[in-house]
């Protein structure tokens, strides 16, 4: 095809075909960024070493559960706090169909992880086609306060479901991450190289998001996306050019939802062991968090916002452990402790970075590429 | 530069990033010894004569005792800000780096140092951060001289077996007596009930209703499984109910006391809800015995308004003696820990805790074998501790099966304002006839 120079350049904001416009990688330079970015993902294992591997193998796991949030929260505009149940119901899920019957006392089948990963999305997808509809009748900070008594009614349910859950403070085992014979779990030899247990759990979780991510950029870029961004927009003008508000509210909580299913049942297969009062707000405001500091209705900022959420606290160990005194305070002793200190570091960054950089991670990304795409001629 | 040319330095570009990436790990995993360095033909023989493989250096520890010394690496993963346990996680923390201080002072075991104050991390009790932080310290240490919390531990058991690390609890649950590499001390949770109902008895007779409130977790569950094996020996009428942790919830619990008025009153609880709960259903008019589990008592509680109930009716159930009891080795940690600003006896079980890791480390230093391997077949051949009198020498036994090895043995203690913590010993170390008894072929209270 005889494409006009400037498509096959890219020049920004220039598009001379709609396929163009609404492409996956409308720009060479975001075809050749995603290349260059995957292959450096490829590579992280081989450069960090395991327990820093594991944080990432995790990161990239979150990743798919706040792709999920942001698809119903910052695509779709549904404020949900009630993430950290469908987590839950997902990790429960995957963990009863995926468990390995041996090393467990709670209810497990066995099941490869082609059944339970899609199976742990499914019933949480299922939870969330229960809880869309109220999603009709409210909106903004009403819709937040139904989906939070989602986190407290999940929390009494897996406390009290002991037979799945194993119950506070015991806790059971997460699924087992087991294709087809070849156990993902343990170390031992893929495409010819001989990897540890955390690399092959971070090369999974990396196609699993990478699959999870090419799924929701394409739901966001096709008629289901911009029926989302119409709702979010402005809800009634969405319904009067024909958008049905029911059905799309619904879709958006129900494919959100499978995407935090799967998120939770991987990241507790890759964690180890799962205690039900994991699934608590906090843990959906950690969600939220990721979202807001990678930046809204973006899939590579949900991307880029939970790794920085979960490699946050070790970053913040790192730097406490650079300031003198306190950082050889590891307990008791005078005011606060290298913990403490984290755990308040840990706030600060997050408030800094709200207060500094609104636009979130994808905010930095964004001035930077348009410093450049300028360049000299920057301002 | 054309557009073409600038990509074709992409690739170029990626396999210097690739090189500079590996060099970086290779580099790092140098410096932790090699997870199969065991296998080596002979491991490190080093000056001090002993076999040594991961978290043992001939360089002295930092802030060394003994310089001369050479150093082992003790890991802590411990509760110390925001989980619930962070007030007793403190003190546990702090009385095993006294401890070590002092053995370091005695002159080290076998020409080395201990230090367990380089590798502590916070777990914030959660099982995700407890695995994380440990995949940090693996390489680091030669075991860890605490593992604080059961579904924490429990997300690195299969790990700490496959590198044969050893790890000194910090709880006593019955499902730790099963685990080869877990060094547990004193009676667990099971059997403190099954002594408290049993002396109860003694005290009371066995034609009484027994209520234990007890919280929703392993702890909980795992005392409760013990008392209910008891009143079931003893045909005591018998129920039990779950109260969830936060002094402000517990007007259930209260009102199931007054309602059910029971003769004995069992709480496996912390301090504040145990407090709460005896103090409100006195204050309604219920009267009664009231046991409660090792971690139920604070001596802060005397100061509460509820003190005069307490005193009339509370007796604790525990493992061993509270910090004043009267022995060498209550001694020496008092002299260690010097003055402490709030006496709390998570000091003396941080204390107790240790004596087994220095029994094991002493046996393998023996042995000439300071591997992993080498310090869990140590671990393996104890059959007895030397406690310093804090529990008896039998409580050490790991190279017997639970049925067997499994202590037994609990104290009461009773409310005493004369003394520093508000308790003091009034029936010492004994076994019930329901402990004697009951055959351990399994944890009361399975985990995970």
């Amino acid at each position: 095809m005889n494409r006009p120079r400037s498509a096959g350049r890219g020049r920004p904001l220039l598009y001379t075909s709609y396929a163009q416009d609404i492409a996956m990688f409308n720009t060479p330079g975001k075809r050749w960024g995603v290349a260059a970015l995957f292959a450096l993902a490829l590579l992280a294992p081989f450069a960090f070493n395991d327990d820093v591997v594991l944080i990432l193998a995790l990161a990239l796991v979150a990743a798919i559960g706040a792709i999920g949030l942001n698809l119903v929260t910052g695509y779709a505009g549904q404020v949900s706090l009630g993430h950290a149940f469908f987590l839950g119901i997902g990790t429960y899920a995957g963990a009863v169909l995926g468990g390995d019957p041996e090393a467990t006392r709670a209810l497990a089948f066995g099941l490869p992880m082609v059944v339970w990963i899609p199976g742990a999305g499914l019933v949480a997808a299922l939870a969330g086609l229960i809880v869309g509809p109220l999603a009709t009748r409210l909106r903004g900070l009403y819709l937040a306060i139904v989906t939070l008594g989602l986190v407290f009614l999940g929390g009494h349910l897996f406390k009290e479901a002991r037979f799945i859950t194993g119950g506070i403070g015991a806790g059971r085992r997460g699924a087992a991450l087991d294709f087809f014979g070849y156990r993902f779990d343990q170390a031992g030899p893929l495409l010819g190289l001989d990897l540890t247990r955390a690399q092959k759990q971070y090369v999974l979780a990396l196609v699993l998001l990478s699959i999870f991510a090419v799924l929701g950029r394409n739901l966001a870029r096709s008629g289901v996306g911009r029926a989302f961004s119409a709702i979010r927009d402005r809800d009634i003008a969405a319904e009067v050019i024909g958008v049905g508000l029911t059905k799309y509210k619904v879709l958006a909580f129900t494919i959100s939802s499978f995407y935090a299913g799967v998120a939770g049942a991987v990241f507790y297969s890759i964690a180890g062991v799962v205690e039900p009062t994991a699934f608590n707000l906090l843990l959906s405001v950690q969600y939220i968090a990721m979202i807001l500091i990678g930046g809204v209705a973006t899939i590579s900022g949900s991307i880029m916002g939970a790794i920085f959420i979960m490699t946050l606290a070790r970053v913040t160990q790192e730097i406490a452990h650079y300031i003198p005194y306190i950082s050889t305070q590891a307990i008791g002793g005078g005011l606060i402790n290298v913990f403490q200190l984290e755990a308040i570091l840990y706030g600060l960054l997050i408030i800094g970075f709200l207060i500094f950089e609104p636009r979130g991670l994808f905010g930095i990304w964004f001035r930077t590429r348009n410093y450049w795409k300028g360049w000299p001629f920057s301002y | 530069m054309s557009p073409k040319k600038r990509w074709t330095y992409l690739p170029l570009l990626l396999v210097v990033l690739a090189l500079v990436a590996a060099g970086c790990r290779a580099a790092e995993q140098e410096m932790q010894p090699p997870e199969d360095q065991e296998q080596e033909p002979a491991g490190d023989d080093d000056a001090q004569g002993a076999q040594t493989d991961v978290g043992v250096t001939e360089e002295p520890c930092p802030n060394a005792v003994n310089e001369d010394n050479g150093c082992i690496y003790l890991g802590i993963i411990s509760d110390l800000t925001v989980g619930p346990f962070a007030p007793l996680a403190g003190p546990i923390t702090e009385a095993q780096a006294a401890f070590w201080r002092r053995v370091n002072e005695e002159g080290g075991i076998a020409g080395y140092d201990i230090d367990a104050t380089t590798y502590v991390r916070d777990n914030e009790f959660n099982a995700e951060v407890h695995n994380r932080v440990f995949q940090e310290i693996r390489g680091e240490v030669l075991a860890l001289a605490q593992t604080l919390g059961s579904s924490p531990t429990l997300a690195i058991l299969d790990d700490m077996r496959d590198d044969s690390i050893v790890g000194a609890p910090a709880s006593w649950n019955s499902a730790w007596e099963f685990e080869d590499v877990i060094l547990e001390s004193g009676a667990n949770y099971c059997f403190e009930s099954m002594n408290g109902v049993d002396w109860a008895t003694e005290q009371v007779g066995t034609d009484i209703s027994l209520l234990h409130i007890h919280f929703p977790d392993d702890y909980g569950n795992d005392a409760a499984a013990g008392s209910e094996i008891a009143a079931q020996a003893h045909g005591i009428e018998y129920s039990a109910q779950e109260t969830p942790p936060g002094r402000d919830q517990q007007a259930g619990a209260i009102e199931a006391v007054v309602s059910q008025s029971p003769d004995v009153l069992f709480i496996t609880t912390g301090p504040q809800e145990m407090v709460e709960i005896v103090g409100r259903a006195a204050a309604r008019g219920w009267q009664g015995l009231v046991l409660g589990s090792g971690p139920t008592w604070n001596p802060a509680l005397l100061g509460t308004d509820a003190a005069p109930a307490l005193e009339a009716m509370y007796h604790q159930v525990g493992p061993w003696g509270t910090w004043g009891t009267d022995t060498a080795g209550h001694q020496a940690m008092r002299d260690a820990l010097g003055d402490v600003s709030e006496i709390n006896d998570g000091y003396t079980a941080g204390w107790v805790w240790s004596y087994p890791m220095r029994a094991a480390l002493e046996a393998a230093a023996e042995n000439g074998d300071l591997t992993r391997e080498g310090l869990l077949q140590a671990v393996s051949a104890l059959t007895e501790v030397d406690y310093e009198g804090m529990l008896p020498n039998e409580a050490g036994n790991y190279a017997d099966e639970p049925e067997q090895g499994a202590f037994r043995q609990s104290i009461i203690a009773g409310v005493d304002t004369e003394s520093e913590t508000g308790v003091s010993t009034i029936e010492d170390f004994f076994t019930g006839p329901t402990a004697e008894e009951h055959a351990l072929d399994g944890p009361c209270y399975e985990l995970g």
